[in-house]
């Protein structure tokens, strides 16, 4: 069952064009990896999907609803919630406030402040501490605990492993185990392309705005997704 | 007037210049609005409460809770109506806009009130007093006091314990991901106005109680809550308060000195306090010391 049918997508930033015609899908359950370089137009995609920049031409579906034309807040109670880029936590606010504003409007779900101590318990020491105040690893646990908050059907996290050590990038990765059992859908934006393949059912490349390969993790070809990637001819 | 009346009188005008910046700050931290009519809006707190007791026998806290009620709509309105649709990373057309409300409500105040200088009557409470170790206290002053105090803290219980309040501080942060998380912005935005205008009408019918008032003293008030704020800072609740106490002790005092220099020595204050804060301190001090 499709959850995400993105068709033809065209957005534009002003009036530069950003994605031309992106097709893509996510199963119910699923984890999409969409992988490219600086400026592909991933994080762009990740915001039309979720309302913030809103798609010039093509259509978006979420179990079937049309939810092109529907304001960012709107698409986030139907259950799309996103990890930003950078974090973006509220950085006056401290973490447990930041998640308290993560389940203020929230779907009914198992995700709770319980729940998201449990997935991250090194949050428990600074759950009283001003957001602004945290290391990288630190916020960025935060920063997918408040989304979570939300009991998503599908989770887009923008580039979770930029900036942080790759210990703690492991223990980042190691959480999307667990948020899947909670069945929710992930789509993972990353510059990294072995761990976006090891974390994913399937991967999309994204060139310059356009999908140029997709195929399940385990048989795309890294050659290819290199190609793909860097826009070189296929050897 | 003795120095200590003068002292406490002005820390109760001080209170609810408070107030002023409060609103003031509110707005502009939240939503990045410089509401050029907030003067105006304390001016018209002024006198809707003054018409409610005159036309009405109800009693000055239920007016208060009544003028409340109606400037919570009117920032309500003016934010969901019109600022909403003029809110981005330029603030200046936000500013026009409340620029040319204010003109509005000032001349229809003119229109419908007159020129004249208004002051409200609220029967023999307004002499009533207690002596406090031996200094004579209005018992007026000293509610009023104590009701600026119990706003400034009810504004920080709402802002540090409730989801409104909570998004009010986030929207500040990022607006955007407040969005991500299922909140409407223009929602948030109406209801933070709705709060500014009604600190600023309640506040202005509070002032109104015991100092006199034409439909143009909103720019000055205005000017009170602009220095406030920049005395007090934007983040703060406590800097408000303390710089509105500040502001109102200098006023009341410099009054009772010379009554006829008016806002003087508040400006005077306000001035010396931007200097002090350019100047270098610690070196002043330490050369002075060598």
């Amino acid at each position: 069952m499709t959850l995400l049918t993105v068709e033809g997508l065209d957005v534009f930033h002003g009036d530069l064009q950003a994605t031309f015609g992106v097709d893509l899908q996510v199963a119910a359950g699923e984890a999409v990896a969409i992988i490219g370089a600086n400026g592909a137009g991933k994080s762009t995609l990740l915001r039309a999907i979720i309302g913030l920049t809103p798609a010039r031409h093509g259509t978006i579906r979420l179990e079937g609803e049309d939810i092109t034309r529907l304001s960012c807040d709107m698409i986030a109670r139907r259950g799309i919630a996103l990890v930003p880029e950078g974090r973006r936590l509220f950085p006056s606010l401290t973490v447990e406030e930041n998640l308290r504003l993560g389940s203020a409007r929230a779907r009914p779900g198992p995700w709770n402040l319980e729940a998201a101590y449990d997935l991250f318990p090194a949050m428990t020491d600074f759950r009283h501490r001003p957001a602004g105040m945290l290391s990288g690893g630190q916020q960025q646990m935060v920063a997918i605990a408040r989304a979570l908050m939300m009991n998503p059907r599908l989770l887009l996290c923008d580039e979770v492993s930029l900036g942080l050590a790759p210990a703690i990038i492991g223990d980042i990765y190691a959480c999307f185990r667990r948020i899947r059992d909670s069945s929710v859908s992930l789509v993972l934006v990353e510059q990294d392309i072995l761990r976006a393949r090891a974390a994913s059912d399937r991967v999309y490349c994204l060139l310059k705005g356009r999908v140029t390969l997709q195929g399940a993790s385990g048989e795309v070809a890294l050659d290819a997704i290199r190609a793909a990637y860097f826009g070189e001819a296929a050897a | 007037m003795t120095l200590l009346a003068a002292v406490l009188n002005g820390l109760m005008v001080g209170g609810l210049y408070g107030l002023f910046g409060l609103g003031l700050a509110l707005a502009f931290g939240i939503m990045r609005v410089v509401n050029i009519a907030h003067g105006e809006f304390i001016v018209l707190g002024a006198f809707l409460g003054a018409t409610v007791l005159a036309v009405t026998p109800l009693p000055l806290p239920v007016v208060v809770l009544v003028v409340a009620i109606s400037a919570f709509a009117m920032g309500w309105l003016m934010q969901a109506t019109m600022l909403n649709r003029l809110v981005g990373p330029n603030p200046i057309p936000a500013m026009i806009a409340t620029m040319g409300l204010s003109i509005i409500i000032r001349n229809a105040l003119v229109a419908v009130y007159g020129n004249n200088i208004r002051a409200i009557d609220i029967g023999p409470v307004q002499n009533l007093g207690i002596e406090v170790a031996g200094v004579a206290l209005g018992v007026l002053p000293l509610a009023i006091f104590a009701l600026s105090v119990a706003m400034f803290l009810a504004v920080g219980l709402l802002l540090r314990h409730s989801t409104t309040g909570r998004a009010f501080r986030a929207a500040a942060d990022d607006f955007e991901i407040l969005e991500t998380l299922g909140f409407n912005r223009r929602r948030v935005y109406a209801l933070a106005m709705g709060l500014a205008v009604t600190l600023a009408a309640v506040a202005g019918l509070l002032l109104a109680v015991r100092s006199s008032f034409t439909p143009f003293s909103g720019i000055e008030r205005l000017l009170i809550a602009f220095q406030v704020v920049i005395i007090g800072g934007l983040g703060s609740l406590r800097g408000s308060f303390l710089a509105g106490l500040f502001l109102g002790v200098v006023h009341v005092v410099g009054l009772s000195l010379n009554p006829n220099v008016g806002p003087l020595f508040g400006h005077l204050a306000f001035i010396l306090i931007l200097i002090l804060r350019q100047a270098d301190l610690p070196a002043i001090l330490t050369r002075r010391g060598r």
